[in-house]
């Protein structure tokens, strides 16, 4: 501006001036060409950092075309220093550069950050598709081991059938077994014929699974009520130990002498007083 | 007296450029401005970096305006390409860290459904 009003006044004065305006022009363009190693200004040396960085980064790749804006920007800037020197307009031009540079560095970013989110969607929906079908398989292979234990506890007790009286009660399953088949009179101590049929019934219960046992003795109505509940208890303490022995956890299976307090038959008739004694074996089912 | 006639067309040249100029930049003007709302509206302000340039982009304008009132339009113009560069830059700035964001929540969420199904 200063520069341009001297060249004014110059031309004002007359013809005698404009030999110094020329030779002024001269030293101008002398000094413009000796200062053609001038300092570039520090925007233009952030713009090309800023350019460098950005074509170093993901913006290559990712954002070509911004990159591209930015070169172009940071060219004109530096054109313009090359003519103008460090003027504003270059400050300014270079000031831009720099902020397009950003810019690409920025976009390269975001598209990156995009397809690392997108990559991740993905894996997660695969993830889900690969939960889905372990469940699945997981649930088959449940069912299908239900379906086997269920069968199993289905021929357990058609064997238990054969042996012993079978029934569903609110309070359990209760396999009846006869006092005759088990014990000699007045004894408590199993017979031999007795532990093949209490080993099935072990081998039933094992694989049907329970969640607690009751071995419960009783007796017919006659002798003395207080031998007949030692006599029940002891004969349930037979069968349950031989049930132990046999595997099943001792913790969840109990022994009780109920006497004759319940009997399920006439204790005035033979068949009666037999049917009375009788051992009962109640399973609490597994829930 | 030719170079009298040559000097007087030179002066005559320089001041009709001086009084045309360059002219205001209205468009320019408000395409920075326009800029400036659309970064603050994609949460710009939001994130330090971003917020900085959206500040810078708004002193620029209003510098410009100041520029344009004193007459001076081809600085204006200049310094509205500033403004228009902060606020697209701010913009920009705030797209990335909104993706970097996104991007390790959903990182995170195949974390948790992994860890989860490999209980």
């Amino acid at each position: 501006m200063a520069r341009s009003t001297s060249l004014l006044k110059l031309c004002v004065s007359g013809t005698s001036t404009v030999h110094s305006l020329l030779i002024g022009a001269s030293l101008s363009a002398l000094l413009m060409a000796c200062g053609g190693a001038a300092v570039a200004p520090q925007e233009l040396l952030d713009a090309r950092t800023a350019y460098a960085e950005a074509a170093k980064g993901p913006a290559a790749d990712l954002a070509p075309a911004q990159l591209d804006t930015a070169k172009q920007s940071l060219d004109t800037a530096q054109r313009t220093f090359e003519e103008d020197g460090a003027s504003q307009k270059t400050k300014d031009l270079a000031y831009v550069a720099q902020r397009r540079a950003e810019i690409a560095a920025a976009e390269g970013g975001r598209e990156k950050a995009e397809r690392k989110r997108s990559a991740s969607d993905k894996d997660f929906k695969t993830t889900q598709i690969e939960g889905l079908q372990k469940t699945k398989e997981q649930l088959a292979h449940e069912k299908a081991a239900r379906a086997d234990a269920e069968k199993k506890a289905a021929i357990a007790m058609a064997s238990l059938a054969e042996i012993a009286k079978v029934k569903e009660e609110t309070r359990g399953v209760v396999i009846t077994l006869s006092g005759s088949v088990l014990f000699a009179t007045n004894q408590s101590s199993l017979l031999p014929i007795a532990r093949d049929k209490l080993d099935q019934v072990a081998a039933a219960l094992t694989s049907q699974g329970f969640k607690s046992i009751v071995v419960q003795g009783y007796t017919d109505s006659r002798g003395n009520a207080a031998e007949n509940d030692t006599l029940s208890l002891k004969r349930a303490q037979s069968v349950r130990d031989h049930l132990v022995s046999r595997g099943l956890p001792s913790e969840k299976v109990t022994a009780e002498g109920l006497g004759a307090s319940k009997p399920v038959a006439d204790n005035g008739t033979a068949d009666g007083r037999a049917e009375n004694r009788r051992v009962e074996i109640v399973v609490t089912p597994e829930k | 007296m030719k170079i009298r006639t040559w000097v007087y067309w030179c002066i005559f040249g320089t001041s009709l450029a001086a009084c045309g100029g360059a002219p205001v930049p209205h468009d320019a003007l408000s395409a920075a401005q326009a800029d400036v709302k659309g970064a603050e509206v994609g949460g710009a302000n939001e994130n330090p970096k971003a917020a900085l340039h959206v500040k810078l982009a708004k002193d620029a304008i209003e510098r410009a305006q100041k520029e344009i009132n004193d007459g001076d339009n081809e600085e204006a113009a200049r310094t509205l390409d500033r403004a228009q560069a902060d606020a697209e830059l701010a913009m920009a700035l705030a797209k990335e860290v909104k993706a970097q964001a996104d991007a390790a929540e959903a990182s995170e969420q195949v974390g948790k459904l992994k860890k989860e199904m490999n209980k």
